[in-house]
C-alpha cells in the first residue's frame, strides 16, 4: 500500500470517530451525520470507556470535591457550611502563601532545566560507542527508580550533620562548614539538586529516544558543508528535537510543581518556611493545621494556575505539530 | 573530543556500524567512559549508603562484624515482611494487568481517531495527569469508606490504575502511532472488525509499547507510599512501604532493619528494568500527547 | 505518586480537629459496615507501638491472657501504626468500627470527648480507689486528664522532657553539671571552647522536641502558652525572658547552627558523635544512642530559672474507653485487668515510656536504671502539660500548637537566631488564635 492512501486515510481519520476506518460505512456520506454513529464508531468508544470511569471516579470527582470544600469551613470528615471566598481571601492575603509560590517557581524551573540539561548530556554521551553503555543505562535509571522514602534517608544522612560525608568534604575542600539544610539559601540549593538527581534519569529517557530517532544521514552532509560539532549539534539536533524537548519540559513542570514527597521528606518545608512549596504548604495546612478549607484552597489556585498553563503550551504544541 | 563524531554514530549502542572518519575516536570512546563512569558513581552515592547501611551491624547489636547479613535475617524472621512482598506484588501486578488491560484499547482510540470529543477526551487526559494527589486522598477516602473499600488491597488498586491511567494511555498511543494503519486497513478488507484489526494486527505487534507501559505501572504502584499508608489499616494487609513504619517506632528507629527493608524494595523495580530495560521507552508520551 | 514521610514523631500527639464531627459522623455512620464492637462477644484494644519491637509481642500477650469471669467480653488486640494515625481512628470512630478501648495520640481523648465518644473513666477510677490503683499513680496525672464531666482518660505511660549531659565530655571540658541557668550557661561556654555544643536539640522534619524544649523554658521560667481560661497567652515577661536567654545561647554558638532542620535521627547522631555535651531530649535518650556513648549520658537536675521556678513540658499519654462498647462494665473490668498486669511492659525493657504507677516505678528492675529513677523523682514532680501555666488538664486547643507548623516556624526562626522574642513570640500567639476561630 502507498504512503499516499495511509496519509489520505489519516487525513480522513482526522475528520471523526465515524470515518476511523475505510469500511463500508465510512464511504457513505449518510454516517458522517452526529446521530447515527457506525459499528467502528460504537467499538471505538467502549474502548474509551473504561478508562473515562475511572478518570471520572478517581480524578475529576476529588478535584469537584476539593473544588466544594475550598469554600466551606469543614474539616477532614465534616463538609462544614459555605463560607464563599473567605478562604481563597486568607490564602492569599498570606505572605507565606507567596513564598512558597515563589520557592514553587525556583523548584520548578531549576528542576526542570537542570534535569534536562544532565538528562540530554548523558543520553548524548550514551548513543556514542562506550564500553559497558547497557550497563550504565540501567544504572543511571536508579535514582528514578528508587523510592524517594528510601533515597530522601539516604540523602539526609549524606548532608545533615557537620559530621556528614558530604559536609566533611566541604570543610576539607576548605569551603568551610556549609550547613546544607539549615541555612535557609543551601536548604533550597539542597532540595533543588535533589530533585535534578531524582528527575535527570526521566530525562535522560526522553532525549534518548528523541535522539534516536534523528537520522543519521543528516549528519553526513552537515559534516559535508564543513559545520563543526557545536554547530552540528546546535543547528541541527536541537531543532529536530525540539518538539520532545519541549513536552519533556511540560511534563516535568507538572511533576515539578505537583511534588511533595523530594521537599518534604528532606526538610519537612523549612528552615523557617524557606523550602515550603506551595504543594507542601497545601498538606501542612490540612494535616498539621487541621484547616481543610484554607488548605484546599491553596491547592485549587495551583492546580488552577497549572492547568491553564499547561493548556496554553498544550495548544501550542498541537498547533506547531498542525502546521 | 568532538560532539559532531558522536552524533555521526548510531543511534544505539549495539549497533555494529562503525563510527566514521575521526582518528581521534578511539581515545574520545575512553574519555566518555570515564566522564559517564564518575557522574555513574557519584549519581549512585546516595543508593549505594543505603546497601552499605543495610549490612551494617543493628542498633544495640553487640557484633563488631562490618558487613553482616543480620539485618535481613532479622527482617525476614521478626516482621511481617513476606506478608508485605506479597501484597506488594499482589497489588502491583494487577495493577498493571488492569491498566495495560484499560490503556491498551483507550490509547487506541487516541492515536487512530481524530474529532472533537477524541481531542477534548486527550485534553482531559493532560489536566488529569496535571493534578496534584494529595489534595484527592480525602475525598477518595471518604467515598471508599462509604463502599467498603477502605482496608482493602482492591481499594488501592482501583486508585492506582486510576492514577497512571492517563500516563499509561499515552505511552500506549504513543507506541499505536508507530504502527503503519496500512495493517489495519489490509486486515479491514479481509473483512475483520476494528476489534479484531486491533486485537490481531495492533496489539500483536505491540509487545514493547504494552512492556512499557506496564513497566511504568509497575514502578508507579509499587513505590507509591501516600495512598497506601492512607488507605491500608492492618498489617496482613500492608504493603512494603506501610510495613517499613512499623520500624518507626515511638522512640528509636532501628535504621539498620529500615535500610535493610528499603534493598528488599529496590530489588524488584531493579531486577525489572535489568531485564527489560530495551523494551522501555517514555520517549513516545510527547508524541502521543501532541498528536502526530 | 506522592509518598508521605512517616516519622512517628510527626502525627505522634497531634490529632485531628474533628471540630464538626457529627455531620462527619452522619457520613460515614451510613457506611458503618457492622463491625462494631457492641454486636459482638469481643473487646476491641487497640494499642500504639509504643517501645522497641519487644512491645506489641508482649502487650499483646498480657492483652490475650485475658481471661474474663462471669460471661465477660474477651478482649482483641490491634496494633495501630503511627503513620495517619489520626485518620484511623476519626475513621473508624465516627463510622463505629472503632476499639472499646485504646490508647493513641496524648490529647485523642480531648477531640473524641468533646465530640461525645469518650466513656468517662469517673466510675472506674471509683472503683480503683478500692483496689488500690488509684492511689498508685504518681502525682499530678489524673489532674491532667480531668475535663468538666469527669475524667477522659487514665493516664498510661510518660512522655518526658530532661536535661541529659554526657559526662565524660562534661569532664573533659571541666564543666560543672548545672542547677540554674546561668551554671547552665557556664557550662555552655566550658564545651564550646572544646568545640562541643551545650544545647543539643532539633527541630527538623518531624522534630517536634526543639519546640517543646522552647516551651519547657518558658515553663521552666514560669510562663507557658495558655492562661487559665485556655486562650493563648504567649507574650508574657517570663516568656520573653526564657526566650532571650536561648537567643543568647544561639548568639555564643552554644547551638549546633544545623540544628534547626536537624531530625530526632540527626540529633542522636550527634550524640554519638560526641559532638553534643548537654541537650534536653525524651527519657528514653541514652537508650535511642546506645553505642559506646550512651552508657556515658546522664540526666541532670531540674534548672532553676531566674524567677526561682523549675519546670520543664511533658506529655501524659493515657488509655481511653469510647462509648461503643460491648457494655461499660467489659471495658472497665479490661482495664483494671490491664493495669494489674502490664508491670512487664516496664520491667523487660520494652522502650516504652516511663510508667504512671508508682509500683512499677518500685520494682528493683525499674529502680536498676539510675537515669530512670531520677526523672520520676526530680523531674516528674515539677513537670506541665501545654496547659501551662494556667492549668493542669489538657484540652482541644493544644492541638494548635503540639507539631504544627506555626510552632515549627517558630522554634526554626529561634534556633535560627534570625528574630527577637518578642516578635516571634507576637506572630505564635496571633497564628494559634486565627487557627482556633477560624
Amino acid at each position: 500500500m502507498s504512503t499516499n492512501s495511509v496519509a489520505s486515510r489519516l487525513q480522513k481519520a482526522r475528520k471523526g470517530v465515524g470515518v476511523a476506518g475505510p469500511g463500508p460505512a465510512a464511504r457513505k456520506p449518510a454516517s458522517r451525520r452526529k446521530w447515527r454513529l457506525s459499528a467502528r464508531a460504537w467499538t471505538l468508544i467502549a474502548f474509551a470507556v473504561p478508562s473515562i470511569v475511572l478518570l471520572l471516579l478517581i480524578n475529576l470527582y476529588p478535584v469537584i470535591y476539593a473544588g466544594i470544600q475550598s469554600v466551606r469551613n469543614g474539616t477532614l470528615i465534616s463538609a462544614g457550611s459555605f463560607v464563599g471566598f473567605s478562604n481563597y481571601r486568607h490564602i492569599l492575603s498570606d505572605p507565606t502563601f507567596w513564598h512558597s509560590a515563589l520557592f514553587t517557581v525556583i523548584f520548578t524551573v531549576t528542576g526542570v532545566f537542570g534535569s534536562w540539561l544532565v538528562g540530554l548530556g548523558l543520553a548524548v554521551l550514551l548513543r556514542t560507542r562506550i564500553p559497558l553503555a547497557g550497563l550504565f543505562k540501567v544504572l543511571l535509571l536508579l535514582p528514578w527508580i528508587v523510592p524517594v522514602v528510601v533515597s530522601a534517608t539516604s540523602w539526609n544522612w549524606l548532608v545533615a550533620t557537620p559530621q556528614s560525608p558530604l559536609p566533611k568534604l566541604t570543610h576539607a575542600l576548605g569551603m568551610g562548614d556549609v550547613l546544607f539544610l539549615a541555612n535557609p539559601t543551601w536548604a533550597k540549593i539542597t532540595v533543588c539538586v535533589f530533585k535534578v538527581w531524582i528527575s535527570f534519569p526521566f530525562m535522560m529517557m526522553m532525549m534518548s529516544s528523541a535522539l534516536a530517532s534523528v537520522d543519521n544521514t543528516v549528519y553526513e552532509a552537515a559534516k559535508v558543508d564543513g559545520a563543526s560539532s557545536w554547530q552540528a549539534f546546535s543547528q541541527i539536533t536541537m531543532p529536530l528535537i525540539s518538539r520532545s524537548t519541549y513536552i519533556s519540559w511540560i511534563l516535568m513542570t507538572i511533576f515539578c510543581v505537583n511534588d511533595f514527597p523530594t521537599i518534604f521528606l528532606l526538610t519537612g518545608g523549612g528552615p523557617v518556611n524557606s523550602t515550603t512549596s506551595l504543594v507542601v504548604l497545601a498538606y501542612r495546612t490540612v494535616f498539621q493545621d487541621f484547616q481543610t478549607g484554607p488548605g484546599v484552597a491553596i491547592a485549587f489556585v495551583m492546580t488552577l494556575v497549572l492547568v491553564v498553563i499547561s493548556v496554553v503550551l498544550y495548544r501550542q504544541i498541537r498547533k506547531a505539530n498542525v502546521e | 573530543m568532538s560532539i559532531a563524531a558522536n552524533l555521526r554514530q548510531p543511534a544505539t549502542v549495539s549497533d555494529t556500524a562503525k563510527p566514521t572518519g575521526t582518528t581521534s575516536g578511539n581515545a574520545g570512546k575512553w574519555w566518555r567512559f570515564a566522564l559517564v563512569l564518575v557522574i555513574t558513581a557519584v549519581a549512585l552515592v546516595p543508593i549505594g549508603a543505603v546497601v552499605v547501611l543495610s549490612l551494617r551491624p543493628a542498633l544495640g547489636s553487640t557484633s563488631t562484624a562490618a558487613v553482616t547479613l543480620q539485618n535481613f535475617r532479622d527482617v525476614f524472621s521478626q516482621t511481617g515482611v513476606k506478608t508485605w512482598l506479597g501484597n506488594s506484588l499482589a497489588i502491583t501486578l494487577i495493577t498493571v494487568l488492569i491498566a495495560v488491560t484499560v490503556a491498551a484499547p483507550a490509547g487506541y482510540v487516541l492515536s487512530r481517531a481524530r474529532n472533537r470529543l477524541v481531542s477534548g477526551y486527550s485534553l482531559i487526559l493532560f489536566i488529569v495527569q496535571s493534578l496534584p494527589i494529595v489534595t484527592a486522598v480525602i475525598p477518595l477516602f471518604i467515598l471508599f469508606s462509604k463502599i467498603g473499600l477502605v482496608d482493602n488491597l482492591a481499594g488501592v488498586t482501583i486508585i492506582y490504575v486510576g492514577s497512571e491511567i492517563s500516563v499509561a494511555i499515552w505511552m500506549m498511543a504513543a507506541y499505536y502511532n508507530s504502527i503503519p494503519i496500512a495493517l489495519e486497513e489490509a486486515a479491514w478488507m479481509d473483512g475483520s472488525s476494528v476489534f479484531g484489526g486491533f486485537l490481531r494486527v495492533v496489539l500483536r505487534n505491540s509487545l514493547p509499547g504494552v512492556l512499557s507501559t506496564a513497566i511504568f505501572s509497575f514502578l508507579l504502584a509499587w513505590n507509591d507510599y501516600l495512598i497506601a499508608v492512607v488507605f491500608l489499616r492492618s498489617d496482613p494487609n500492608y504493603t512494603l512501604p506501610v510495613g517499613l513504619e512499623t520500624f518507626f517506632q515511638q522512640n528509636a528507629t532501628n535504621w539498620g532493619l529500615v535500610m535493610a527493608v528499603a534493598v528488599i524494595m529496590m530489588l524488584p523495580p531493579i531486577i525489572i528494568f535489568s531485564v527489560l530495560n530495551r523494551y522501555f521507552s517514555v520517549g513516545g508520551i510527547g508524541g502521543s500527547l501532541a498528536g502526530k | 505518586m506522592a509518598s508521605q514521610p512517616t516519622n512517628a514523631a510527626i502525627t505522634r500527639r497531634g490529632f485531628i480537629g474533628l471540630t464538626g464531627g457529627v455531620a462527619g459522623a452522619a457520613l460515614l455512620a451510613a457506611c458503618g459496615s457492622g463491625g462494631s464492637g457492641s454486636n459482638s462477644n469481643s473487646l476491641k484494644f487497640w494499642n500504639m507501638p509504643w517501645g522497641n519491637t519487644a512491645f506489641n509481642p508482649l502487650d499483646k500477650k498480657i492483652t490475650l491472657a485475658y481471661k474474663p469471669t462471669g460471661g465477660m467480653a474477651k478482649a482483641t488486640y490491634q496494633e495501630i501504626q503511627w503513620a495517619n494515625f489520626t485518620q484511623t481512628f476519626s475513621s473508624a470512630v465516627a463510622s463505629n468500627t472503632g476499639p472499646a478501648v485504646s490508647s493513641g495520640g496524648g490529647t485523642q481523648a480531648f477531640q473524641f470527648e468533646s465530640q461525645g465518644k469518650i466513656a468517662y473513666a469517673d466510675n472506674l477510677l471509683d472503683s480503683w480507689k478500692k483496689n488500690g490503683i488509684y492511689d498508685d499513680f504518681l502525682p499530678g496525672l489524673l489532674d491532667a486528664m480531668k475535663v468538666k464531666k469527669g475524667y477522659a482518660a487514665v493516664p498510661y505511660n510518660l512522655d518526658m522532657r530532661v536535661l541529659w549531659y554526657n559526662k565524660t565530655l562534661m569532664q573533659e571540658a571541666g564543666a560543672e553539671v548545672p542547677t540554674d541557668w546561668q551554671s547552665y550557661m557556664n557550662a555552655c561556654a566550658a564545651l564550646k571552647k572544646k568545640g562541643i555544643y551545650g544545647y543539643g536539640t532539633g527541630a527538623g522534619a518531624g522534630a517536634f522536641t526543639g519546640g517543646h524544649i522552647l516551651v519547657s523554658w518558658m515553663i521552666n521560667n514560669g510562663g507557658g502558652l495558655f492562661d487559665a481560661d485556655q486562650k493563648p497567652n504567649c507574650v508574657t515577661k517570663e516568656n520573653i525572658e526564657a526566650i532571650n536567654f536561648v537567643l543568647e545561647l544561639v548568639k555564643k554558638k552554644y547551638v549546633d547552627p544545623a540544628s534547626p532542620t536537624y531530625t530526632s535521627a540527626n540529633v542522636q547522631s550527634q550524640w554519638k558523635a560526641k559532638k553534643f555535651g548537654m541537650g534536653f531530649d525524651t527519657g528514653g535518650l541514652a537508650d535511642n544512642v546506645g553505642g559506646a556513648v550512651g552508657p556515658d549520658l546522664l540526666v541532670g537536675t531540674p534548672l532553676t530559672g531566674p524567677s526561682g521556678k523549675k519546670g520543664m513540658l511533658y506529655f501524659p499519654n493515657n488509655i481511653m474507653m469510647y462509648k461503643n462498647t460491648p457494655s461499660q462494665k467489659d471495658s472497665e473490668a479490661f482495664l483494671t485487668y490491664y493495669f494489674k498486669n502490664m508491670t512487664p511492659l516496664w520491667t523487660k525493657s520494652t522502650g516504652i515510656g516511663l510508667p504512671p504507677l508508682k509500683s512499677i516505678t518500685q520494682t528493683k528492675e525499674f529502680q536498676a536504671s539510675a537515669n530512670n529513677v531520677k526523672i520520676i523523682n526530680e523531674w516528674q514532680p515539677i513537670a506541665h502539660t501545654w496547659a501551662a501555666p494556667g492549668g493542669e488538664a489538657l484540652f482541644l486547643n493544644v492541638t494548635q500548637v503540639d507539631g504544627t507548623p506555626a510552632m515549627d516556624t517558630f522554634t526554626q526562626s529561634i534556633l535560627g537566631g534570625h528574630t527577637d522574642a518578642k516578635s516571634a513570640l507576637t506572630t505564635l500567639q496571633n497564628t494559634i488564635k486565627s487557627k482556633m476561630t477560624s
